[in-house]
């Protein structure tokens, strides 16, 4: 208990992380004899032994900031974000190690347990939406802006693929499209699936202009639980994803001006259809035409 | 055995949807269903006020549904207060599941939707589409 004493006294959370840690570490010393007060069911001895041991994190965490009041609110995010930290602690919880891992701690080429529920990010992205809509005037500010956090995405996600693919095939023959039609191909099918988990519903050219090609989809997990109202029919929050090809492309070198569309009041079957239009640079042709076949 | 209608009420007790999937009620309008549903929202809070013998740790759900000659109407309430009322032919059956598959489309549709106000009217035409296709399922 005096060492926990002395852990009262480090200022609360300097730099996140590693206070958090050391907090951690030198409370998994300190901590298994709990003083029982703290739990409330330890006056029961049969459960007392579960409770020290494998009770999730956040009992621990409640016990420890019932000690410093202040600590409470910032561990508790801490904690979201960087995993659990009972796993840290210690204490016979290596399967909850294994559960919450930290999230900068995770492996880059494994992806397995780690998804993220298409609610949360429903959620999320309505949030990003009317966040960004009371910060502009205009709809076209909104596609812009939404575009502009999709570019973000875009060039993290490319780094990311190419370094699994790289992984996956064991650092031999790395590879990294450079024409057009591949680089297509790839948004196409690789960045989709990795995102959407499936494929784009279709890439097709334009007919009538031979810098345009268009990738679509009937129905994007995305935007698929938001309806525009009438009076912004020209919104599409597809945006996000013309941005995040844009700046996938744009991490290939092939620098374009994309944009989303929604196309669905033509195809009744599918009234979410969005096409993402992909208008090229004209270095780009230049380039592949001096490329050749 | 039919859907005749249904309305969403919010939290404060305003009526923030409501259809009709057939003709069999006579039409009411708009400010008649506003006070109906008011009044429902009333008799739903002393209902729940009324309880006997409330059992700790359950949220007390008041009037759940009432019948009159030839149809009824269930009510299904939320954890956060909302409440869907369904006007039903009777007897009517699966009405508990139709009211979870409302609540879901709702879910989904309403409050995944970034331009939906929070306790304002429903404005989605994604939540009708998908309604008018399950009311439509369960009325054939």
């Amino acid at each position: 208990m005096s060492q926990a004493v002395g852990y009262s006294t480090t200022p609360p959370s300097s730099s996140s992380r590693f206070s958090l840690q050391s907090i951690t570490s030198s409370s998994s010393t300190t901590h298994t004899p709990n003083p029982p007060s703290l739990y409330g069911s330890s006056q029961n001895p049969s459960s007392s032994t579960i409770n020290n041991a494998n009770v999730n994190p956040n009992r621990r965490e409640s016990a420890r900031s019932s000690i410093i009041p202040s600590q409470q609110g910032s561990s508790s995010l801490q904690q979201q974000l960087f995993g659990s930290v009972g796993g840290g602690g210690g204490a016979g919880s290596a399967s909850n190690q294994q559960q919450y891992l930290n999230i900068l701690d995770r492996p880059l080429n494994k992806t397995k347990a780690f998804e993220v529920a298409l609610s949360s990010w429903a959620f999320m992205f309505s949030e990003i939406v009317s966040y960004s809509q009371s910060r502009v005037d205009s709809v076209t500010d909104l596609e812009k802006r939404l575009s502009s956090l999709g570019y973000e995405v875009g060039q993290r996600i490319l780094s990311l693929i190419l370094l699994r693919n790289t992984q996956t095939s064991n650092l031999k023959d790395p590879k990294r499209e450079h024409r057009l039609i591949p680089i297509l191909q790839f948004v196409h099918t690789q960045i989709y699936k990795f995102i959407f988990g499936k494929p784009a519903d279709g890439l097709e050219r334009s007919s009538e202009a031979e810098d345009e090609y268009m990738l679509i989809s009937n129905e994007s997990p995305l935007t698929q639980f938001i309806s525009v109202p009438k009076d912004m029919s020209d919104l599409s929050c597809e945006a996000f994803t013309a941005g995040l090809v844009e700046g996938v492309l744009d991490g290939l070198d092939l620098p374009a001006r994309v944009t989303a569309h929604w196309v669905g009041d033509q195809y009744p079957d599918t009234p979410q259809r969005t096409v993402i239009l992909i208008k090229l640079d004209g270095k780009v042709m230049d380039r592949e035409e001096a490329l050749g076949k | 055995m039919t859907i005749h209608g249904l309305w969403v009420i919010s939290k404060a007790g305003g009526l923030v949807f409501s259809r009709s999937y057939s003709d069999v009620l006579p039409p009411q309008p708009v400010n008649t269903i506003l006070t109906l549903a008011g009044i429902l929202h009333g008799i739903h809070a002393i209902t729940a006020k009324l309880t006997p013998a409330p059992i700790p740790g359950v949220p007390i759900s008041g009037l759940e549904s009432f019948e009159a000659e030839g149809w009824g109407g269930k009510v299904f309430l939320t954890p956060t207060g909302t409440k869907f009322v369904v006007l039903h032919s009777l007897p009517q059956a699966g009405l508990d599941d139709l009211l979870r598959r409302i609540y879901e489309i709702y879910s989904d549709a309403v409050m995944k939707n970034p331009f939906h106000t929070p306790e304002m009217p429903i404005n989605s035409s994604l939540f009708e589409t998908k309604l008018q296709t399950l009311m439509s399922s369960v009325n054939a």
